[in-house]
């Protein structure tokens, strides 16, 4: 039953849980992000799929999957620009996103898009990027290690005092 | 071997932006207590005592704020002491559940089962913007890979658009035009459905100035997160008998398939393989036929989540060919018999879908099913389109990339005959 001149109570909450959480068997790709900018991916002994995101096993075959150094030049396969986003992103905006075939990889991996002219046409499908890494005192081992620029921007994102190139 | 099942009651609240005056499990009391009174008016005497089992379609732990909401909205319902599940997937959470619901009563598992999806979003919050929305999408965005994904940046709209910009590279469409066509259409159905959220008579020139939210989808693209609850009562031939339903919608195809979470490892991105193979199971199943799908059901209840994905839908649930999702929508404007208008060969979303009424994550799915019923039962009220064939079909998806998708086909007496 509704009542008339309803008066609503409202409490203020926040949900925290801390973690430190282990990436199990994909720990390594994280490892060599952080200490060597290294990309790994891995390869199936079976059917030679590779996969990135790692996966120490094929999800095909039931097999084992190899580690494999992968390429850090690649092509998206898709791309967007984000304008309007969650409230942990909505200061960054605009931003791109892209899923980028890595020169040597089976899957597309999503990942951020930075550019110094972000419109669809400079991040579109086929555009050829490269991967560039945050300096060795602010790699975490995680994702946000790094970011792919359109390849005729990479040096100049490289000579920028907080980014680096591969080894 | 297995029993057939049927609805004999739907009930669906309104969906609103938010509920100062429910939480979630008083809204979930306010459906049930609809389905209860039209399986009533359906030829049942019944309460909710009656009921021998639920089904809880509860998408996400964030947004209600509790973990396990399902037991605690079990006690309001006064369902204490009989078996309770919660199925969550997603945007499909609503189509998976009836699935799940389906099969306690194919079973004998139930003779009389309550399927409920319910979802109360709004009650995030943002204290550092002072707004809801963010803090909405955020909780969402958890759904994505908390390593690999989220931390790009990716959410729903950013995920969905990845598919439909694959899907133009690949067959040229949908357009933004074509796209903004269906947010005209259903936004404009949701003028003639008391229950939603977002009624309006727009143009598509409105559309495509909206706001930018992810290129290219605009603001009026995009479906708004809502607050509501949508139950369905499933009942047993035997007890459909013994109740004396006078008009049963029965459950005759249930399919469903979970495509590949990571976006990048689809063998292409612009097509959602879940969707296909979901349509050919639950078609299958009802014996009707992929190819010719579009003509032998009346109405389709799709998930409009974004426009472009209600396009791209037409084709993988067999409307039309790839490629011609969005010249089908957009060449049959204006033009009764054709296309997907409320008008149309085939009505899709005539309740206004996700886009018109508002997308309930938990309930919409089921509010989509209950639609569809009450579409083929002629008891829809003002959206109520023609029906011939007496078939319908609803549409769930959802999750990371939308790799979830449920569909649901139903038949009044008459769409049992073989098409
Ligand atoms: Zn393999």
């Amino acid at each position: 039953m509704s009542e008339d001149n309803f008066q609503a109570h409202e409490i203020r909450d926040v949900i925290k849980i801390q973690y430190k959480y282990t990436m199990g068997g994909q720990s390594k790709f994280f490892i060599e992000l952080k200490e060597n900018k290294k990309l790994l991916g891995t390869k199936c002994t079976n059917c030679g799929k590779t996969w990135m995101p790692p996966r120490i096993n094929c999800s095909e075959c039931y097999e084992p999957a190899e580690w494999v150094e992968m390429k850090q030049t690649g092509t998206i396969k898709v791309s967007t620009i984000v304008w309007y986003t969650t409230s942990a992103f909505i200061q960054s905006v605009p931003y791109g996103i892209a899923f980028i075939q890595l020169d040597n990889a089976d899957t597309g991996l999503l990942q951020g898009i930075f550019s110094e002219n972000l419109v669809p046409s400079k991040i579109k499908k086929g555009e050829r990027v490269k991967a560039v890494f945050k300096r060795r005192e602010d790699r975490e081992g995680k994702m946000t290690d790094f970011f792919f620029v359109p390849e005729d921007e990479y040096e100049m994102w490289i000579s920028k005092p907080e980014y680096e190139g591969s080894a | 071997m297995s029993n057939r099942v049927a609805i004999i009651g739907v009930g669906i609240t309104p969906f609103k932006a938010r509920y100062l005056d429910k939480t979630y499990f008083e809204l979930a009391y306010d459906a049930t207590k609809l389905a209860l009174e039209d399986a009533n008016r359906n030829g049942a005497e019944i309460t909710h005592k009656d009921l021998q089992s639920t089904v809880y379609g509860i998408y996400n732990e964030l947004f209600e704020r509790q973990f396990m909401p399902d037991i605690f909205t079990n006690s309001y319902l006064g369902m204490n002491d009989k078996p309770g599940t919660r199925i969550a997937s997603g945007g499909a959470t609503g189509g998976y559940t009836v699935r799940m619901a389906f099969a306690e009563v194919a079973s004998g598992l139930s003779d009389l089962c309550l399927c409920i999806g319910l979802e109360k979003c709004n009650d995030c919050y943002d204290e550092q913007t002072g707004t809801t929305t963010p803090e909405v999408l955020n909780a969402i965005a958890y759904s994505a890979d908390l390593t690999y994904e989220y931390p790009m940046g990716m959410m729903a709209a950013s995920s969905y658009v990845s598919m439909v910009n694959a899907h133009y590279e690949e067959f040229g469409n949908p357009t933004e035009e074509q796209m903004a066509y269906v947010s005209v259409k259903n936004h404009g159905n949701a003028t003639l459905n008391p229950k939603s959220q977002s009624p309006m008579k727009i143009t598509v020139e409105d559309v495509i100035y909206s706001r930018i939210i992810c290129y290219p989808f605009k603001m009026l693209d995009c479906c708004l997160y809502s607050e509501a609850s949508a139950a369905l009562i499933l009942a047993s031939e035997q007890k459909v008998k013994e109740l004396g339903i006078e008009k049963p919608i029965w459950i005759t195809g249930v399919g469903a398939a979970n495509t590949d979470c990571f976006i990048g490892n689809r063998e292409s991105i612009g097509r959602l393989y879940s969707n296909i193979e979901a349509a050919k199971a639950a078609y299958k199943m009802a014996g009707l036929d992929y190819n010719k799908i579009k003509d032998q059901i009346d109405v389709a209840e799709l998930h409009d989540a974004f426009s472009g994905q209600e396009v791209i839908s037409y084709e993988e649930l067999g409307f039309v060919p790839f490629g011609e999702g969005g010249p089908w929508i957009e060449k049959s404007f204006e033009k009764p018999g054709e296309g997907p208008w409320i008008n149309g060969e085939l009505p899709c979303c005539p309740s206004g879908g996700l886009i018109g009424c508002g997308h309930a994550v938990g309930a919409t799915g089921i509010m989509s099913t209950g639609e569809a019923a009450l579409q083929i039962r002629g008891d829809a009220g003002k959206h109520q389109v023609k029906i011939e064939k007496g078939r319908a079909i609803a549409h769930s998806i959802g999750g990371p990339g939308a790799a979830y998708a449920a569909i649901i086909v139903m038949a009044n007496e008459e769409g049992l005959k073989k098409p």
